[in-house]
């Protein structure tokens, strides 16, 4: 599904001419199967945004490559990463990033109104997603008025609309109560399972690694194999 | 993103700053409004003042005078060939009866003494006006100039001063009033009389211009070959018999080739004038058109008019500084909103679309806002100068003349400027939208 082959990143900051270059993920190789719920772990500032951030194209690797579903997708333009995107992922992201003017309904209809479908179509989905995250009742509702956990399922919600085959999700609990994660994390395995859609997410937290059926660390900016289930060589 | 949604976007983005937005659009207005009607002045006085140089004459026109030199006269072989000319729609001339004649009504006699016959077929064509009835279709039936009824004498004279009726009205009461007169002439030395009748079924248009007084009888030509017929010289000429030294006079007879008088022909646009006007000349033929006259006044007047709208389309551009500044915030507030959407998977293209897409809405608003603005005050204009001229300068403003005039097509233009000018001003912040980070957009995050 993913596949990371020797990707290395580095910030450079401060102004030009002193410059100081910010080493972070030293040649990382990562595959993402089928159907996996794949948990990237680690310590804060070890580099985990930074990858996920490679693989959505939000920034480009200084070294190697990254191919997903087969097409390397390292030297996509800008336009092009936009539709490739929207084709193939649904984003999760610790602040649940939801458009604060529009309702829970709209912002889940955004990647359909994005794709071009057409209102009658985009209507029964959009229904038929809020029905299955519970959120039935809160289609008429804005972000700022509902709890964290509404919010997270409104963007599982939104992230699943359109059926992309990858989930790619930041720290999806990490704003998040326990009895709420709770909830998210199982919604989050029926969906895999109901759906076969394979999700890639970052946290530090033991309960997202107990629905993971792979848990992979990283520390120093090097990948090493987690510890639990299955493990992958580095 | 079907295109439907994007404005669905751009009406929720607008409303989340609607005091901004209306503020925006208000001063695009006042540019568009001041744009129109700057150059509105520049229509409404080169109609007025083309208007008042044309006249009752139509600017399709081309008066014929004659041949090689004015001297020599056209003839039936020009009119023919003056109506084979492409665009040429109809060729009319008048021939004036060449005796007085006298009409009587209902005991009035009247003082009139030019009896024109023309072609009222070509007339038709050439869009001869009445003021109320039609045009004759045989020889009896005639159309009188508006201001026949005024040449009565006699009882008449007093009884007018206390008609109070309109002057279109009385004019209108000839209508099925039946004239009648001698036709005269000399046979073998002996002055002999035709009495004739006929019935008035039209009543010509007035004449535009205030001082002219129109009391001609328009005949069908029919009704010339009759007066002909009996008088048997052209146009009914007399003939003047031996007296003293004087010699015999005899006019041309009527079968004999004829000349035209007052040649006019009519094309379909005034655009066609030159052209025709020129392939006129090329074939020896003196002409003159009114377009001729009113295509030197049109340049400086369209010269006055693109210079109108250069200065007004300057308060268009200080209005777009308002656009631009509305977008940039827009864009700024916004950018978090943006980064969402690229994240999730809006094409830059999309977002770039919605941002023109406001800013273009917010120039069309300000267009039509603008527009009927514009409208209400040239209408204040056209009825406020003349009286301010009147208070102030004691002079009376000519009938009809208007001073602001906004032809369709100025205010569509005006539109499409003002659109142009928000398209251009909302152009850099749309691509600073696209150029949104979404990693800096969401930072919250990381
Ligand atoms: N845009 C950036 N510019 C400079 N340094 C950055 C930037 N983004 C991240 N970093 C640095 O890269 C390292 C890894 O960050 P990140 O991937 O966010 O870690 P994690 O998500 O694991 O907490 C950190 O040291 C962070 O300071
Ligand atoms: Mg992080």
């Amino acid at each position: 599904m993913i596949e990371v082959k020797g990707v290395s990143h580095q910030f450079n900051i401060g102004k030009k001419g002193s410059e100081k270059i910010v080493p972070v993920l030293h040649e990382i190789n990562l595959h993402i199967k089928k159907r996996e719920i794949v948990a990237i772990v680690g310590r804060s500032g070890s580099g985990k945004s930074t990858l996920l951030n490679l693989m959505s194209g939000y920034i480009r690797p200084v070294k190697g490559e990254i191919h997903v579903m087969g097409e390397q997708v390292t030297h996509l333009s800008e336009g092009q990463w936009a539709d490739f995107r929207l084709r193939h992922f649904g984003f999760m992201f610790q602040s649940f990033q939801l458009i604060p003017s529009m309702t829970a309904y709209e912002n889940i209809e955004l990647p359909l109104v994005l794709q071009g479908m057409d209102t009658l179509k985009r209507k029964l989905r959009v229904q038929e997603l809020m029905e299955r995250v519970d959120l039935h009742d809160y289609a008429g509702h804005y972000p700022g008025e509902l709890s964290g956990g509404q919010q997270q399922r409104v963007s599982v919600a939104r992230a699943l609309v359109l059926n992309p085959p990858i989930v790619l999700a930041d720290e999806p609990t990490g704003s998040l109560d326990s009895e709420n994660e709770m909830q998210l994390l199982g919604l989050i395995h029926e969906l895999n399972r109901e759906r076969g859609t394979t999700f890639v997410i970052i946290t530090h937290d033991e309960q997202v690694a107990a629905i993971a059926d792979r848990t992979v660390a990283l520390a120093d900016g090097r990948l090493k194999p987690g510890k639990e289930q299955v493990t992958y060589e580095v | 993103m079907k295109f439907k949604d994007q404005l669905r976007f751009v009406r929720q983005n607008m409303k989340k700053n609607k005091s901004r937005v209306f503020m925006t659009v208000l001063a695009t207005a006042m540019g568009c409004a001041f744009l129109i009607v700057l150059a509105s002045v520049g229509f409404g006085l080169q109609k007025s003042i083309v208007d008042k140089i044309v006249g009752d004459r139509l600017v399709t026109a081309i008066t014929v005078w004659g041949k090689k030199n004015i001297d020599q006269q056209l003839n039936a072989e020009d009119l023919k060939y003056l109506k084979s000319l492409n665009h040429v729609k109809a060729v009319t001339y008048k021939d004036y009866i060449m005796q007085p004649l006298v009409y009587t009504s209902d005991n009035q006699t009247m003082s009139t003494d030019k009896t024109v016959a023309v072609d009222f077929e070509e007339e038709a064509k050439a869009g001869f006006a009445l003021a109320a009835g039609r045009l004759p279709q045989k020889p009896g039936e005639v159309v009188a100039g508006f201001h026949f009824g005024k040449t009565v004498i006699g009882p008449e004279d007093a009884a007018r001063s206390e008609d109070k009726r309109a002057d279109k009205e009385r004019a209108e009461g000839w209508i099925g009033k039946k004239l009648t007169f001698d036709v005269h002439q000399l046979v073998n030395g002996k002055k002999e009389s035709f009495p004739q009748q006929v019935t008035v079924v039209g009543i010509k248009e007035k004449p535009k211009r205030e001082w002219l007084m129109d009391t001609n009888i328009y005949i069908e030509i029919g009704l010339r070959d009759q007066i002909e017929q009996l008088t048997g010289t052209q146009l009914g000429e007399m003939r003047i018999a031996a007296n003293g030294n004087e010699e015999a006079y005899e006019p041309r007879a009527f079968d004999e080739p004829r000349n035209y008088n007052s040649v006019e022909t009519f094309v379909s646009k005034a655009q066609q004038v030159k052209e025709t006007a020129e392939t006129m000349r090329e074939k020896g033929y003196s002409i003159h058109s009114i377009a001729d006259e009113v295509s030197q006044i049109d340049v400086v007047f369209t010269i006055m008019k693109i210079g109108l709208v250069f200065v007004g389309t300057i308060a268009i551009l200080i209005a777009s500084i308002g656009i631009f500044n509305t977008m940039t915030m827009a864009v700024t507030e916004r950018s978090q909103d943006i980064g969402i959407m690229k994240a999730i998977g809006a094409h830059p293209r999309i977002i770039r679309r919605i941002f023109l897409l406001e800013s273009a809405w917010i120039g069309l608003l300000g267009a039509l806002v603008g527009t009927a603005a514009a409208y209400l005050l040239s209408a204040a204009v056209n009825t406020g100068v003349p009286l301010l001229i009147q208070a102030f300068m004691n002079e009376k403003v000519p009938q009809d003349f208007i001073f602001s005039l906004i032809p369709p097509y100025l205010a569509a233009l005006s539109c499409a400027i003002s659109v142009g000018v928000a398209l251009l001003s909302g152009a850099r912040p749309a691509k600073r939208a696209t150029r949104v980070d979404v990693l800096r957009a969401l930072r919250r995050d990381v």
